[in-house]
């Protein structure tokens, strides 16, 4: 049969249309965009595809920020900031918002565990809470009989607030040690800065966001440091909360961080010499006769000026690296523009002078006169529950050594951990891992696997924040009384159990004084009672009214506080002197053999590690470099073309203390003497997505501490750099890689006489 | 032979044209069988005509938001753990005890849906005082619930522009 062409073409038309016509009558490809679920169950007050928002808190390193997290069917689907939370205002950081990513977790231990192979082997069987909970009891109970409760040692992360309360009580009637666990210890260090300057008991407001000049020697307080987002908001009112000016950021550090990366000028300061910087511009003030008169005597016990000629600005410049001309500069801006602020920390404090720097920095304000005043050093009163004003200070770095060394010597017979990662967070060179290996009995309450839970005898999984009660008195606070509260907002989602309701269930089966210390039903009880205290004083931000109507306030504001509540500075200020010589810090390693000095710093994602479980923030760009999921090591240019470095090239970074690895990024902004790298990678636990990824700088950290405070000198270690002769093909990082797309026929560039394209 | 083979397509064609011109006219709902097999064979006329239910008793968010929801199986249970039922009826309502004690959701098939490109609110039209069945009809008199109103843009323009509704594209369309 033959077939013309218009027939072929009538018989295509025919099945084509009916091919279209006819899908209409076939089921539905995809059964499951016609489908409407009936959920098992539903609270009565929620509806399918609704949303309802709630407000919390989160803890984020240690700043304490207001939340409000949407909720859809039950779920967790959003954080947001909380607008009226005095710390944050509405904004969040990017960690927060990655906090949800934890509650779904896949890695979430789902109940409680049992070790049940060798210590370190990973092999833990499931048990029940109340097999878990009757061996915690036994235990407590068999060292309170052998009169040994001090050898039970209770360690947590920086807690504040109620929670921080009921292990303080607990640890103090049982008789246990308690030790608070700060990575980096940068709380601590700025903490005995001011309590010296100011005669503060707390850290206080940095009022950035009313002043027009901020100096800050090393603090990156807009990436990591203590409450970046507050100061976010304060960065924005500096910049543009003035009619007649742009206020003016001046960042002194030895690598550029986030903070330096907007500042208008960067001063890349010599390693450790931070304090006689500081000092250099004190005497430039003096000199000038800027200085508040009143406050050089009482630093330099009545000798003025020339008390600190040991520090003019040609004298320095060899330490500092600064030039004179540039010391004299800043010390007349800081003289001139009011209200101008001085802040320090990070790695001005983390050498073994920390201290004595960070004295010299924060005695600049008293020369500038700015305490208790708009744009300057604005006191945190204490809070309005005396109980929580003062909360256990954290176990500063020599603590640390000491209780590691009770350890090895057989003087602690139960370690209890909850939320901290000493294994992990503590340098190897005082090898924590081994010394926590020696104790006999471990029960970790962590909800991940991370390093020190590996080594423990029986994990009791705590809630996730989203699951559970709290609040927090933050530190530093917004320069008035505040209490937040953290409420759940989801149904536990494992077979976990609060922290908190634990050490009361076990305070009572205890009994006798134990159960004295800490009357309370569940910490949700304790909350209630608090709030009522809040009540009691009226006044603060949440409106008045009956016990229940309050409560309910309280917890839709996420909080109560009261602006009229300032703190006023103590009236017999500081007893601070300064220095007549040089405070010179001390390094390990020599510079012969080490040329490099090394530069660890927090990571803007994954902190000091703690947050290294989550993909999405691993997946984050670092702000300076934009290397996602690895470690690297920041080299100046010119060091790198010295040493034949390019990026990508693996290099071992060693130091007396030990050796890592990771690949070079040639980064400008950085000393030619100093090499950077960033914390939070080398875990070995803590998850699938944590685990051996990258390097962990701690691993070579030298035990080498503040000489006044005990604190980490994390600054302090010299490294030098070795080519291993290995070399990434390409660092995942995101600048560079993403290329217009560019067609062929359609050139980005016109040579001459070529003709565009239509 | 010739004739008759040339002439397939052009009947094959002209079925389908006369098909679509038949379902134009009658308004009849594009996906052909309305009436699908649920998981669970669930009977409104019991509910409604003897238990005397109101919608909004199940279908919550019908005064409230977008969409009028499917309850719980939770809510099947406030009675259904007490009321076991017999015969046919008894082994339905053996299913959803069995989805319960399982702690599972039930996946209906959807009767009523709107193309991605139209956002349909109910709450304005309860509120407006409009009766359930002015839309999805008698549902209380059918034992597995069909789609009886086209519910095409041209029946829902039609008793908007006679019962003073909006008739602004972006009302339902954004």
């Amino acid at each position: 049969m033959t077939l013309t062409r218009r027939e072929f073409l009538q018989a295509v038309a025919a099945s084509t249309a009916g091919a279209v016509a006819f899908t209409g009558c076939a089921a539905p490809g995809s059964v499951r965009e016609f489908q409407i679920q009936s959920s098992a169950r539903l609270p009565e007050s929620t509806l399918p595809g609704q949303d309802s928002w709630y407000a919390s808190l989160y803890r984020d390193g240690g700043a304490g920020l207001g939340v409000i997290v949407r909720i859809v069917n039950g779920r967790a689907q959003k954080l947001e900031g909380n607008p009226d939370y005095p710390v944050n205002l509405g904004r969040l950081s990017a960690r927060a918002q990655a906090a949800v990513q934890e509650l779904y977790h896949p890695d979430r231990l789902a109940g409680p565990l049992r070790l049940s192979g060798v210590r370190g082997s990973g092999q833990f069987q499931a048990i029940s809470w109340e097999e878990g909970l009757n061996e915690l009891v036994r235990q407590l109970r068999d060292l309170a009989g052998r009169n040994q409760a001090g050898s039970a040692l209770l360690v947590m992360e920086s807690e504040r607030g109620h929670r921080a309360l009921l292990a303080e009580r607990f640890a103090r009637s049982y008789g246990a040690q308690l030790a608070k666990f700060e990575p980096l210890d940068r709380r601590a260090s700025v903490r005995e800065a001011t309590r010296r300057v100011f005669g503060f008991d707390q850290i206080p407001e940095f009022d950035v966001a009313g002043a027009r000049y901020v100096l800050s020697f090393g603090a990156d307080f807009l990436g990591t440091w203590l409450s970046p987002v507050h100061y976010g908001w304060a960065y924005g009112q500096l910049r543009q909360g003035w009619p007649d000016t742009r206020g003016r950021l001046v960042q002194v550090e030895p690598r550029m961080s986030q903070t330096g990366s907007v500042a208008d000028e960067w001063v890349p300061v010599q390693p450790g010499a931070e304090g006689i910087l500081a000092l250099s511009i004190a005497q430039a003030l003096a000199a000038s006769g800027k200085a508040d008169q009143r406050a050089l005597a009482a630093l330099t016990g009545n000798a003025g000026a020339a008390a600190l000629d040991a520090f003019n600005p040609e004298s320095t410049a060899s330490v500092t690296g600064v030039s004179a001309e540039h010391v004299t500069r800043i010390a007349r801006e800081l003289g001139e523009v009011r209200p101008a602020l001085v802040i320090g920390g990070d790695a001005a404090g983390a050498h073994t002078n920390g201290t004595l720097n960070l004295v010299a920095i924060y005695a600049l304000n008293l020369l500038v006169g700015n305490v208790g005043a708009a744009g300057g050093i604005r006191p945190n009163p204490p809070s309005p529950l005396t109980d929580l004003s003062q909360p256990a200070p954290s176990a500063s770095f020599a603590d640390w050594r000491r209780l590691l060394d009770d350890m090895r010597g057989g003087r602690v017979n139960l370690l209890m951990v909850h939320r901290a990662n000493p294994v992990y967070g503590l340098p190897a060179a005082i090898d924590p891992r081994e010394a926590v290996g020696r104790v006999p009995f471990v029960v970790s309450f962590s909800s991940f696997m991370d390093e020190t839970t590996a080594m423990a005898d029986l994990v009791l999984p705590d809630h996730h924040f989203l699951e559970d009660w709290g609040d927090d008195v933050p530190d530093p606070g917004p320069g008035y009384q505040i209490v937040g509260f953290q409420q759940p907002v989801v149904v536990p989602q494992l077979n976990t159990r609060s922290f908190a309701n634990l050490l009361l269930t076990v305070a009572n089966e205890l009994g006798g004084e134990v159960a004295r210390a800490l009357p309370w039903g569940s910490l949700k009880d304790a909350l209630q009672q608090a709030a009522q205290e809040l009540r009691g004083l009226n006044r603060g931000s949440v409106p008045a009214g009956g016990v229940e109507a309050y409560w309910t306030s309280l917890l839709q504001q996420g909080g109560w506080w009261d602006t009229a509540s300032a703190g006023a500075p103590p009236e017999a200020g500081g007893t601070a002197r300064l220095p007549t010589q040089p405070p010179l810090p001390a390094f390990e390693g020599t510079a012969q053999e080490y040329p490099f000095f090394l530069h660890v710093f927090p990571s803007a994602a994954l902190g000091t590690g703690e947050m290294a479980h989550l993909p999405w923030l691993q997946g984050l760009p670092d702000p300076n470099t934009t290397v996602v999921w690895r470690t690297w090591v920041e080299v100046n240019p010119k060091t790198a073309a010295d040493l034949s470095l390019t990026e990508g090239d693996v290099v071992a970074v060693e130091s007396p203390a030990g050796s890592i690895q990771a690949p070079v990024y040639v980064y400008p902004a950085i000393r030619p003497d100093v090499v950077a790298m960033p914390l939070g990678q080398g875990h070995t636990a803590y998850g699938r997505y944590a685990s051996n990824r990258g390097a962990n700088p701690l691993d070579i950290l030298a035990p080498r501490s503040d000489a006044e405070t005990g604190t980490l000198a994390w600054a302090a270690t010299r490294v030098r750099l070795r080519k291993t002769g290995e070399r990434l093909t390409r660092l995942p990082k995101f600048e560079g890689n993403v290329t217009p797309f560019v067609p062929e026929n359609i050139p980005m560039v016109l040579k001459p006489g070529q003709q565009e394209a239509h | 032979m010739k004739y008759v083979l040339r002439a397939i397509p052009l009947l094959l064609f002209g079925a389908v044209g006369v098909v679509l011109i038949v379902f134009w006219l009658f308004g009849i709902p594009w996906r052909v069988g309305g009436a699908p097999q649920q998981p669970v064979d669930f009977w409104h006329t019991i509910h409604v005509q003897v238990v005397r239910m109101d919608c909004l008793f199940c279908h919550r968010g019908a005064d409230q938001g977008a969409a009028a929801t499917v309850p719980a199986v939770e809510q099947c249970m406030f009675c259904h753990s007490v009321i076991t039922g017999s015969g046919q009826a008894g082994a339905e309502i053996a299913k959803v005890r069995a989805v319960w004690a399982q702690q599972q959701p039930i996946d209906w098939i959807r009767v009523h849906q709107m193309p991605d490109h139209v956002r349909f609110a109910h709450e304005p039209h309860v509120r407006a005082g409009y009766q359930c069945a002015t839309c999805h009809g008698d549902v209380g008199s059918m034992q597995t619930v069909t789609q009886v109103r086209s519910l095409r843009m041209g029946d829902c323009v039609s008793c908007h522009k006679a019962n003073n509704g909006p008739t602004d594209c972006f009302k339902c369309h954004y």
